[in-house]
């Protein structure tokens, strides 16, 4: 950090957000520490745990939950992340020098205030990449480690998120929005609250449009589809005429023996059943679409954000410097 | 012709779009080299001028022009030193000064900066949140200077100081235009404290430039006479009059000779900035207003 060859502009960055470059090192070194100690430590006697129970009626089953809670603390804690760092691109790195006045201070120095925004947005973003980066390979390889110990799967939210570049995409996105919120509104309270805001807001969007942000495979049947171990189910039902209608409306058929079930449901017209899913291997195209969605966010944000900043200081355009 | 550090044209700012004026038809020129006091009243639009001037706001309408370019461009060129002296609290004085270093490439001067710090007998390692106001006064204009402006922007940089440390600074200041030939232009509500030091002069008053130009000028331009209540004043310019009993005693621009029989007396500078200020309808009197006069 006080490295001597680090010079200018970033050095002086580094140096006004040194607690919170401090902060976010120490949450990535915790929650590899958390993963190794869990991986190493405790799977054994979770694995051993796990055998006792495959050959005993009874048995206890608390150290594999131990083992898979923690695993999946971290991948939540990493997966959210990005709050923190919405609070802090709104509040501490933009907001409260407006604040306080130092934002002015800044504007009229040697540089223009295009650059130090720059500056203010680069530093953090190659930290958040560097240390993100890190938390992603680190809990592949817990998540991976025994996954005969866990009980989630590669559709859950935070493993959706923490497996893969969209992590840091989070990041960059709570950081440009942060920046963009203090620009707006000009006060660093406001700001933290509001750009925490929107960033739980998209997240719950994407979250809710996650499914659909890649074909998903569809299946047909005349018998009843039980789809595939380990795929994302997003739909299932049965085909009424052709039509698709979610879910089996059993009730039609009350009162019949089971052995029955399926001519009676063919009586109420019942043609045959689908399954909308995606596959283990549309991981990856769903997970890189969200990723350039949350990249194309920021990148718009930190447009706007040069904008408004330009704006404010008036500085950005010599325009009418030809008719004096 | 010479320089000019400073030249606004028809300048003015609105604050929010149902906003008042803030500034408004704001027309001066200052040569570079002067040492200008912005006077007015609180309120008066001092630091919006001075914001202007700085780039830090964009204006409303008209342009301002900084040593000869857009405020954008003139900023390296030119010192800042807001009303709250805004540093970096968390900072050590040193730090402070590596932060003007780092921000003000291929122009810091650290030898001055940490001379006008040390000047102060101030401890580099000191944090700057432990501080007094005058001290941080100090770093904030070592921090200006370290810059090597051409023009330094002061707004109110004594409001808050002892008797001794406006008077240290000052010098501070005063050895700098000596020596660099920086232009400084400062604003302050106390009239008095500018005096000896400036030899130009800014009036604000309600969001208008009241009177722009050189001090000595300025104050030529006027005369305190005392007449006989009946006495009309015409074709002089009348800024003020106030009637005591049967004698008037009026501020008024000589349009010509004056008659003999008047009494008359050079106004101080005070007298001179309340006079306009207490008569808002008097006419201003700016360089920009004479120049149209002259074949430019």
């Amino acid at each position: 950090m006080s490295a001597p060859a680090l010079r200018g502009l970033p050095r002086t960055v580094l140096r006004l957000h040194r607690t919170s470059l401090i902060v976010w090192a120490l949450f990535v070194l915790l929650a590899i520490a958390a993963l190794v100690w869990t991986v190493e430590v405790t799977a054994d006697g979770a694995l051993r745990e796990q055998d006792y129970c495959a050959r005993h009626d009874r048995c206890s089953i608390l150290t594999t939950m131990a083992y898979s809670n923690r695993i999946r603390l971290v991948g939540t804690f990493a997966c959210y992340s990005f709050l923190a760092v919405a609070a802090f691109a709104g509040g501490a790195l933009i907001g409260r020098e407006l604040d306080n006045g130092t934002a002015r201070l800044a504007w009229t120095q040697g540089i223009s205030p295009a650059r130090w925004l720059a500056a203010k947005l680069t530093v953090p973003a190659v930290a958040l990449v560097l240390g993100g980066t890190v938390l992603i390979l680190a809990f592949r390889w817990g998540w991976g480690a025994h996954r005969s110990l866990m009980d989630d799967d590669w559709s859950f939210d935070n493993v959706f998120v923490a497996r893969g570049p969209a992590l840091i995409a989070y990041a960059l996105c709570a950081l440009a929005i942060g920046a963009l919120t203090a620009l707006v509104l000009r006060r660093g309270l406001p700001a933290l609250g509001v750009s925490f805001a929107v960033m739980v807001v998209l997240h719950l969007v994407l979250v809710a449009g996650r499914t659909s942000l890649w074909p998903a495979v569809t299946l047909t049947s005349p018998n009843w589809i039980d789809p595939p171990g380990g795929v994302w189910q997003v739909e299932n039902g049965t085909l009424l005429g052709g039509r698709r209608v979610e879910g089996v409306d059993f009730s039609l058929c009350d009162g019949r023996p089971p052995s029955q079930t399926t001519a009676c449901l063919r009586e109420h017209g019942v043609t045959g059943y689908y399954a909308v899913y995606h596959p283990q291997s549309h991981y990856w195209p769903l997970h890189l679409v969200e990723t350039g969605i949350l990249l194309a966010v920021a990148a718009v944000a930190v447009l706007v954000a040069f904008r408004v900043l330009g704006r404010v200081t008036g500085g950005a355009h010599p325009r009418k410097e030809a008719a004096v | 012709m010479t320089e000019t550090a400073l030249e606004a044209t028809a300048l003015g700012k609105r604050f929010g779009r149902k906003g008042g004026w803030a500034l408004r038809d704001c027309a001066f020129r200052l040569p570079a080299g002067r040492v200008c006091a912005v006077v007015g009243p609180n309120g008066a639009g001092k630091s919006t001028l001075l914001a202007l001037a700085a780039g830090l706001l964009a204006p409303t309408e008209g342009t301002v022009t900084v040593l000869g370019t857009h405020p954008g461009q003139a900023r390296p060129r030119v010192g800042f030193v807001a009303q709250d002296k805004p540093l970096y609290h968390q900072l050590s004085i040193a730090e402070m000064l590596r932060v003007g270093a780092d921000l003000n490439p291929g122009r810091w001067d650290a030898a001055t900066a940490e001379r006008i710090v040390a000047g102060g007998d101030l401890d580099p390692r000191k944090r700057i949140r432990a501080l007094s106001g005058g001290q941080r006064t100090r770093v904030a204009l070592a921090l200006a200077l370290g810059k090597r402006p051409e023009l330094l922007l002061l707004d109110e940089p004594m409001a808050d100081l002892d008797p001794l440390a406006r008077h240290e600074l000052m010098g501070v200041l005063m050895a700098q235009t000596a020596e660099y030939g920086t232009t400084i232009v400062m604003s302050s509500h106390v009239v008095a404290e500018l005096e000896d030091s400036c030899d130009h002069l800014l009036l604000v008053g309600d969001g208008r430039i009241r009177l722009s130009g050189e001090l000595d000028e300025l104050l030529a331009a006027h005369t305190r006479v005392s007449v006989p209540a009946e006495t009309d004043l015409a074709p002089h310019t009348v800024v003020e009059s106030r009637g005591t009993g049967r004698q008037v005693s009026a501020l008024i621009r000589p349009a010509g000779p004056l008659p003999g029989d008047w009494r008359t007396t050079a106004p101080s500078l005070e007298e001179l900035v309340l006079s306009h200020l207490r008569s808002p309808e008097a006419p201003a009197l700016t360089p920009a207003a004479r120049t149209e006069e002259l074949p430019a």
